[in-house]
């Protein structure tokens, strides 16, 4: 019997063959199954930074917009209306961060995205009108500050 | 404020805020359906996808703020008051 299977031809192997050949690649299409979800878990892993960077520069551009406004008219409109223009500038920065935040979680958590950062201008308005300190057109005019910077990124990026 | 201006202004103010959000809000619906769909066919892209998403967010949703502001400012510092 064992001179039989040691005569048998080369191409005409034994059933076991076969079983080992299929075993070997399957395991050679699990490696490489493998390679690819490691290869394509970086390709996300690297988008969803890309995503973070781009938040990162829109609160950055958005930042030195602000406080150049904010100096600007601290010099050349007075105290009052700067202090109305950085609480704008501020809640505009947290809406941002709510609105980005709500995106971030859009398809992971939750399939509609959430309208929590609509409270803020809600809050803003509220507080422009009832608190002495604050004006109603320069908080807006600084809650819209966040705008140029959105801008700017949709130029760098086209 | 006479009774008819805070009644004009309760109308107006339900106007602005319900007929200021149709718009964006059929359009954030159509974008997020099409990112999630983008997101689940093409995972690598997800971040493009989610940073283009939140740029047109933002502007989608200023439009239903305008709504809102004005809406606030006719129910709070009514300047039809005096």
């Amino acid at each position: 019997m064992l001179a039989s299977t040691l005569l048998q031809p080369e191409n005409d192997p034994p059933e076991g063959g076969d079983v080992l050949l299929e075993m070997h690649k399957e395991t050679r299409s699990g490696a490489s199954s493998d390679l690819s979800d490691n290869s394509s878990i970086q390709a996300t892993q690297t988008s969803v930074d890309e995503y973070v960077q781009l938040q990162l520069r829109i609160y950055r551009t958005a930042l030195l917009v602000s406080v150049f406004a904010v100096l600007l008219t601290g010099v050349f409109c007075g105290l009052h209306f700067s202090i109305s223009l950085l609480v704008g500038a501020i809640s505009g920065l947290l809406y941002l961060r709510l609105l980005a935040r709500s995106v971030g979680r859009l398809g992971e958590t939750t399939k509609s995205v959430g309208k929590a950062q609509l409270v803020v201008p809600v809050l803003l308005v509220l507080a422009a009108s009832k608190l002495p300190q604050l004006d109603l057109i320069p908080s807006l005019l600084g809650f819209l500050l966040y705008k140029p910077s959105l801008i700017l990124q949709l130029l760098l990026e086209s | 404020m006479d009774s008819i201006t805070t009644a004009a202004s309760v109308v107006a103010a339900g106007l602005a805020v319900g007929l200021g959000a149709i718009g964006p809000g059929i359009g954030q619906g159509s974008a997020a359906q099409g990112a999630v769909e983008g997101i689940a066919r093409q995972p690598e892209a997800e971040g493009k996808i989610r940073g283009t998403l939140l740029l047109s967010f933002a502007f989608m949703e200023s439009l239903t703020i305008y709504g809102l502001v004005v809406a606030l400012v006719l129910l709070f510092a009514n300047p039809f008051a005096g």
